[in-house]
């Protein structure tokens, strides 16, 4: 278990300033329909199919607290919601353990749909019931699928964050 | 890999972690402000560097995708400009008659309070809050609470502030509530929600400017640049309604939601097109007089037989880029944990 938070710090923590830094400076000011795309998140859900539900979570707990701390929501509820994200992506691992690209995506897509739907759930929690209304109808969708086309090229950087190693198959000799 | 165990053990702790933080944060932590200015003090370099970067692409695009429509853009605000100089006139004259009241009456107003000017730096990167960042922070003399303005109106309210800059949380988010009034003449689609006049003779009005960057802008007897006027303006019996209420974001670019206080308000001469502005008082985040909009639509009659109305702000909040900060520190039972 240590293994898990000690060595990836070291890489998720510079990754995901630069994913935050990129969020703040470049996709809050170009929302399509009026919906911001979620970098942070989508790396937390690349992360997650890559590395499985324990790493998504980890991945989703760090980038979250990181993303709370630096706007105006109360410390825990993006780690909360991005870490539901980031392990239902994992989930995928449960099913084969080296999954094509398009079935990373897939998963990828449901962990952002779940994590982006996550937020407003832990908010209403913590007393700020507003963001509950129909604009999720738009909002959770289209951060869900530009995660998801977002999930091939974010990846191997997920990969790499969280130190996970490809599998590499050998034919057994007969 | 790891067992089953050990993945459940792991998914507890991340669960529990975010409730002991969003518990802690809740009540108010200072070890966790600590962290928060420490984090925006790293992030401000790489922000910087990236927007250093992006920008240049940023306009170069627009400027091959937007040349037409910024053009047209253009000479649709020249026009406006000329429709407005006409009516600047009348507004001043406004001013100085709603000053003067003020004066005669003794109240105060938002007219009181200095302002500090600030630029918009950043938008809030999530779908689920509505905040801007601007390049003022406590070495400003930026507080908690303080109310934010633009030409228009109120805009929000300063929720975090750092050194070298803040982050204001914007009237349409559904955490902001501020105590806000209507004000809305019996005859108020003849008089367009203005308060009739008065006889004015002898108007003096002083505007003095105490530092760069912040204005004060206050009526006084005297000192300073004297402007004389000689008015007489006719004087009607129209009585002027004076609701109040809590005005509440609804979240993305919704109009707000105001509920009375008081459960008969739905008798009263509360209608579309009336004004709306801050309530201020004791436990008021903003001072009275701030505009924040006008009644667009009577929603529906709540529980208590009182109409929640929506007001759409007089600011363009999608646009944002130069705002002022009323220096003025609400309680803290108003501006809360």
């Amino acid at each position: 278990m240590r293994g898990i938070f000690v060595a990836p710090l070291l890489r998720i923590l510079p990754v995901g300033l630069l994913a935050l830094s990129l969020q703040r400076v470049v996709f809050a000011n170009h929302p399509i329909h009026d919906v911001r795309l979620q970098l942070v998140l989508a790396l937390v859900v690349a992360a997650g199919a890559g590395g499985g539900a324990d790493r998504g979570a980890v991945a989703g707990f760090v980038l979250g607290l990181l993303s709370d701390a630096s706007g105006d929501t109360p410390l825990g509820v993006l780690a909360l919601a991005f870490g539901v994200g980031g392990m239902t992506a994992g989930y995928l691992h449960r099913f084969t353990p080296d999954p094509q690209w398009w079935l990373a995506a897939m998963f990828a897509t449901a962990g952002a749909a779940v994590g982006e739907m996550a937020i407003p759930l832990v908010k209403a929690i913590t007393g700020d019931s507003g963001w509950l209304n129909s604009d999720l109808l738009i909002t959770v969708p289209i951060v869900a699928v530009s995660s998801g086309l977002m999930c091939p090229l974010l990846m191997p950087v997920g990969r790499w964050m969280m130190g996970v190693k490809r599998k590499k198959w050998k034919a057994m000799a007969e | 890999m790891f067992s089953a165990l050990s993945r459940r053990r792991v998914i507890a702790l991340v669960v529990l972690t975010c409730l002991l933080f969003i518990t802690l944060d809740k009540h108010g932590n200072p070890v966790i402000d600590r962290v928060r200015g420490v984090l925006a003090t790293v992030l401000q370099p790489i922000d910087t560097s990236l927007k250093a970067i992006a920008l240049p692409i940023e306009r170069t695009w627009y400027g091959i995708t937007n040349y037409d429509d910024l053009e047209r853009e253009n000479e649709a605000l020249r026009d406006q400009i000329e429709h407005q100089k006409g009516n600047d006139v009348e507004a001043r004259s406004a001013v100085l008659e709603y000053r003067l009241l003020l004066k005669v009456l003794q109240l105060t107003s938002k007219f009181n309070y200095p302002t500090v000017e600030a630029q918009v730096i950043g938008e809030s990167p999530g779908n689920f809050q509505n905040t801007i960042e601007i390049n003022v922070g406590s070495v400003d003399g930026i507080r908690q609470g303080m109310p934010v303005t633009n030409g228009a109106g109120l805009i929000g309210r300063i929720t975090r502030v750092y050194p070298t800059h803040s982050l204001v949380r914007l009237i349409t988010d559904p955490a902001y509530s501020v105590p806000a009034q209507v004000l809305s003449s019996s005859d108020d689609a003849d008089s367009g929600g203005r308060v009739p006049g008065v006889p004015v003779a002898g108007t003096t009005t002083t505007t003095t400017t105490t530092s760069p960057g912040t204005t004060t802008t206050a009526p006084s007897a005297a000192g300073g640049t004297t402007t004389t006027t000689a008015a007489t303006t006719t004087t009607s019996a129209l009585a002027v309604v004076r609701e109040t209420g809590l005005l509440q974001g609804q979240g993305g670019n919704k109009p707000l939601l105001l509920r009375f206080v008081d459960s008969s308000s739905s008798l009263t001469n509360v209608k579309v097109g009336a004004i709306v502005d801050t309530a201020g008082g004791i436990r008021g985040l903003a001072p009275q007089g701030i505009p924040i909009g006008v009644i667009t639509r009577i929603v529906a009659q709540s529980a208590d037989s009182s109409e929640i109305v929506e007001v759409t702000p007089n600011a363009s909040l999608q646009q944002l880029n130069f705002v002022a900060v009323v220096l003025y520190v609400p309680t803290d039972d108003a501006v809360g944990p």
